[in-house]
């Protein structure tokens, strides 16, 4: 909804606008953070026991883009309630594993990650979702009419504020895209969450969705909390033109323990979500 | 009120001088009866002097004699008039413009404008509109606006934007008078255009300091325009005939010459900002301007004046948008007796919008709405002394928000935010004080009282904190509500009263120099909230109350002015000092649209600027213009405060987003013969203060950038060259048309100035990218303006 109005407001700029480029920038060099990727999402219908954590580190904005993963750490997660601990045991290759996670739905966990002597900690509850009731798709919506969305159909509880998250993928497609969403606009209705992929008419690298496409749809229940942190990253990534926010530093919930100034990049979520894919007829 | 009044009534019976008399009149431009603000009255061979007030009057009182009184305005003939002062008395005059008499001649003999030396008022740029018609233009129209900012100390916050910086404040610090009524928002299409349409403008005067005490509610600035009151003499057609847009204004007497009209519109050709043919977006702008008066008598004249604009996009099937301004106002000018006059003035304004999202089936709406009353006045106690004072209240009325669904079968839930009411007045009084011949003193103080009204709930928060600091994560959270407060309709929530004084002195060093220096306090209680790079037309303005304070700015002034070669040259330098208490802030991620409770978003912090400023112009001459040069610094400091932790950018001071370390600029006029002139503008700025990303890291399988400290990084420097060239035909003597040609070129040599630099990743090769976005590149125009 807020992105919509924001997306609004930043059209009148373009159709009174111009010409852009691609241009050389430099920028400053920060130092190398540790970047926490604990994503525990258990899909609906799974046992959810199977659960990594990916560690690496930040990088030059214009450097290499394959950061590097972080290997020799120890990593674990707590269930708060009952204290069952699940460690997660390195791959060798930035990815820590365990098969034994135990997912409670409001369940309160504590991630602790030691890496180079210092201790992160997070803590986090797992966000029940409700089910997509279906998948549907349509022209009309979106900025172009003529263009293919697909339109995820929900139903959001009304007794409760609910934030969610959802994740589009184009087979095909290097990278994802994000969107968030809260019911602050639309408390207890039934949604239509449509995702149109809009042509950049300027490089034609973006390429409106033709029948046949495949996309994999992620949707996941997640935390006030998470929706904050993952809404400026959403907003961040998507370029901080003229009627953006103003880009921040961005700060997750994993703290060091030991130096709170050298606070780690990333999050410690817990989510249950569905997974869909849809085909374009 | 009364007591103002009884106090200086006394004070006059006192200083009136025994061999005096008083000279007073109106001072009027002899080819259309326009009145004209800002003309001198001297009596030669004394210091006896006056400049008339925006309705052309004047007072001066002299010994008694026989005197020369010289009448002198910018860019008119200088007449002289010789008069016996045996007893009070009245005289009118009517002044010719010089290029309305002759049409080659030299170009000496007229009132050029130059540095003013003797006035205390400084840190004022006042702009003839003779001078802003020959600066060369972007798409054909005269823009006020742009001129402003060819002026040092003012600044825009770069191409695509709305809003001009003076001084190192904020868009919202500005307060903009059209006819004294409050405009909201002061350009169209995104600062393409500016609101004020020059043919139906007189005057233009821009106060970046030292802001008399007559004015007041914003902290940086004063831009006081007024519209012309119409041709009391003939009727008269203007209009222009441009690519993008036209105009065309009528104006003419009325009542038997006892009054005038003019009604002047404009508007853009839709669908002509488009950049493809067969595309549905679209964007236009159209605006009326309207002005009528009706002189009763001598003493008793009345004015009305209106001004409508609007700006409207189109973007496909999915938006839509239309926002503008809209001022009415009633005045009444009594002339009590020769030395005392006064105007009492109504004034409503309005500035609202609607985006309409189509796709989505909603409105959002938003406006805010003020009712103003004035009354001002003016006493001619003496030669050496003078007096202004007056009081004011405007009655304020926000609704901050509504979603409106369109349809039934709309997604999205009615929401209204709290409507906002709000009431601000003020009493001042200001004296300007002749010490000595060469020694001048204006001081004055304003009182404002401002009264954030109920009938509306307030949030309670735990611990009276709407932020909190969490210090585990070191971010700023929206505080716990725990409750609200219900205020009725008679009970306010909050009252903030201030004490505002105002200062300024000159002294004449000689015939040709003066040193001139300024101290000023204002006090602003309306805030434009904009977290955005950019100011946006549909930002939303609060009042104060109990979470966001009153905007409080203190600021030194001290200048040097000089004439050189018998006024030919002048050159004015001024250094200033400001600083604003209460200037808020947004906490890292802050969210504006649709939130009821802005006290959760935001921090008071503080903020400074300092700068010198040199102008030198040219006055006279085929070739006229100036040089401008600014150097200076704006920053800002937001503390935790109550809400804990150090503040944002761990409460050290960072940039403001319109600091400019150097603003230089350049604007000549030369007139080759009576057919051929040409105008030129050349523009270069530092770049505008953003926020660069220092680092990346992978998450969720995309490169996520990490930022820099708030508005460390800045875009590349700005610069611009301007020409414009304007043809008159050969016309006939009597022939009443008047047709010129205006053939411009902006930015001449196609420079790609970023209004902004985005981050992010190639879609394709997922490398990261910086993508500039600009605004204009190179743009000619041709205008046709004519005059019948």
């Amino acid at each position: 909804m807020k992105t919509i109005i924001k997306l609004a407001i930043s059209s009148i700029l373009i159709v009174s606008s111009a010409c852009t480029d691609v241009i050389d920038v430099d920028v400053q060099t920060a130092p190398a953070r540790l970047t926490i990727e604990a994503s525990l999402d258990w899909e609906k219908g799974t046992l959810g026991n199977v659960q990594t954590i990916k560690l690496s580190t930040s990088t030059l904005y214009f450097g290499n883009n394959t950061s590097s993963g972080v290997t020799g750490a120890s990593v674990k997660v707590t269930n708060n309630g009952n204290g069952s601990t699940y460690v997660f045991a390195d791959q060798n290759n930035g990815e820590y594993t365990t098969t034994s996670f135990v997912p409670v739905l409001n369940d309160t966990y504590t991630l602790e990650v030691i890496y180079n002597n210092e201790t992160y900690t997070a803590t986090e509850r797992l966000i029940p979702v409700v089910d997509i009731s279906d998948l549907a798709q349509s022209r009309k919506k979106g900025f172009n009419d003529e263009d293919l969305e697909v339109n995820v159909i929900f139903t959001d509880p009304g007794e409760e504020e609910n934030f969610y998250l959802f994740k589009f993928k184009k087979r095909g497609d290097l990278l994802p895209y994000l969107e968030d969403a809260d019911d602050e606009f639309i408390n207890g209705n039934e949604i239509s969450w449509y995702f149109e992929k809009e042509e950049d008419e300027s490089t034609d690298k973006i390429e409106a969705f033709v029948p046949g496409d495949i996309v994999d749809i992620s949707f996941y229940g997640i935390s006030e909390q998470y929706s904050n942190f993952i809404g400026i990253l959403i907003e961040q990534s998507g370029g901080t033109g003229l009627f953006s926010s103003i880009p921040v530093p961005l700060k997750g919930n994993c703290i060091n323990v030991d130096n709170p100034e050298n606070y780690a990049y990333g999050y410690f979520r817990l989510t249950e979500m569905v997974k869909r894919s849809y085909t374009f007829q | 009120m009364k007591n103002i009044f009884l106090t200086f009534m006394l004070f006059t019976a006192v200083t009136s001088a025994q061999e005096s008399y008083t000279l007073s009149g109106t001072i009027t431009d002899g080819s259309n009866g326009e009145t004209l603000f800002g003309a001198s009255v001297f009596l030669e061979g004394t210091t006896i002097g006056v400049t008339t007030n925006e309705y052309g009057f004047y007072s001066i009182t002299a010994p008694q004699g026989n005197h020369t009184v010289i009448i002198s305005y910018v860019g008119f003939t200088e007449l002289r008039k010789g008069i016996t002062l045996d007893r009070d008395q009245k005289m009118d005059v009517e002044i010719l413009e010089f290029s309305t008499q002759l049409d080659e001649v030299v170009l000496t003999a007229e009132e050029p404008e130059r540095a003013i030396l003797r006035k205390p008022e400084m840190s004022v740029a006042k702009l003839n509109m003779k001078t802003v018609k020959q600066m060369p233009v972007v798409l054909g129209e005269l823009d006020i606006i742009k001129s402003l900012q060819m002026l040092p100390g003012v600044t825009n916050n770069g191409e695509g934007s709305s809003g001009f910086h003076v001084r190192g404040g904020a868009a919202d610090q500005n307060l903009v008078l059209l006819d004294e009524a409050i405009i909201y928002n002061t350009s169209h299409l995104l600062g393409f255009f500016s609101v004020f349409n020059a043919d139906a403008i007189k005057d233009i005067k821009l106060y970046k300091g030292g802001i008399p005490a007559r004015f007041g509610g914003r902290t940086s600035s004063v831009l006081d325009v007024r519209q012309k009151d119409g041709n009391s003499k003939n009727f008269e057609m203007t209009g222009g005939i441009g690519l993008i847009s036209s105009r065309l204004a009528l104006e003419g007497p009325m009542f038997k010459e006892k009054g005038s009209f003019l009604i002047a519109g404009r508007g853009s050709y839709a669908h002509l900002l488009l950049k493809a043919a067969g595309e549905d977006n679209s964007a236009n702008f159209y605006d009326l301007n309207l002005k009528t008066n009706y002189n009763l008598n001598g003493s008793n004249q009345l004015f009305l004046s209106g001004y409508f604009g609007r700006d409207a996009f189109q973007f496909g099937e999915s938006f839509n948008s239309s926002y503008g301004n809209l001022s009415g106002n009633l005045r009444w000018n009594h002339i009590f007796n020769d030395r005392l006059f006064s105007n009492l003035s109504l004034i409503y304004s309005k500035y609202d919008y609607d985006l309409g999202i189509v796709i989505e089936e909603f409105d959002w709406v938003s406006s805010i709405n003020n009712y103003n009353i004035k009354y001002d006045l003016k006493y001619y106690t003496s030669e050496n002394f003078k007096l202004d004072f007056g009081a004011s209240g405007i009655y304020y009325d926000f609704d901050p928000g509504q979603i409106r669904p369109t349809s039934e079968t709309s997604e999205i839930n009615p929401l209204s935010l709290d409507r906002k009411k709000a009431f601000e007045s003020a009493l001042y009084i200001n004296a300007e004080h002749k010490l000595t011949d060469k020694f001048t003193v204006q001081y004055g103080l304003r009182y404002s009282v401002f009264s954030r009204m109920g009938g509306q709930a307030m949030t309670v928060y735990a611990e009276d904190r709407p932020v909190v600091y969490n210090p585990q994560l070191d971010i700023y959270e929206r505080g716990t509500p725990v409750g609200e407060t219900t205020y009725g309709k008679s009970e306010t929530i909050e009252t903030y009263g201030n004490f505002e004084p105002r200062l300024s002195l000159a002294y004449q060093l000689n015939d040709w120099s003066s040193v001139k220096a300024g101290y000023s306090r204002a006090a602003q209680y309306i805030h434009l909230l904009s977290n955005t790079t950019s100011v946006t037309p549909l930002d939303v303005w609060t009042p104060s109350g109990e979470f966001v304070k009153p905007q409080l700015s203190d600021q030194f002034a001290l200048g040097y002015f000089r004439n050189f070669n018998d006024k030919m040259y002048s050159m004015e330098v001024e250094a200033y000092y400001k600083t604003t208490d209460n200037r808020i802030d947004y906490i890292d991620g802050s969210d504006l649209i649709g939130t009821n409770t802005i006290e959760t978003e935001i921090l008071n912090g503080e903020s400074r600027a300092y700068g010198l400023e040199f102008l030198a112009r040219k006055n006279e001459g085929r070739f006229t213009g100036w040089f401008a040069y600014t150097f200076s610094k704006s920053e800002q400091r937001t503390p935790g405060g109550k809400a804990g932790g150090l503040g944002i950018n761990n409460g050290k001071w960072y940039n403001t987003a319109y600091d400019r370390t150097h603003d230089f600029s350049l604007t000549g006029a030369y007139e080759l013969n009576g057919k051929w002139s040409f105008g030129t503008n050349l523009v270069f700025q530092t770049g505008r203060p953003v926020t660069y990303p220092n680092g990346q890291y992978t998450y969720e399988g995309l490169s996520i950038a990490s930022y820099s400290d708030r508005n460390s990084d800045r875009l590349p420097a700005y610069h611009r060259l301007d020409i414009s060239a304007t043809y008159r035909p050969n016309r006939k003597p009597n022939n009443r048309w008047k047709g010129e040609w205006v053939l411009g070129l902006y930015n001449v040599y196609n420079q790609k100035n970023a209004a902004s630099i985005s981050f992010g990743q190639n879609v394709d090769t997922g490398a990261n990218e910086a993508t500039r976005t600009a605004i204009f590149g190179i743009v000619p125009s041709v205008t046709y303006n004519f005059k019948f």
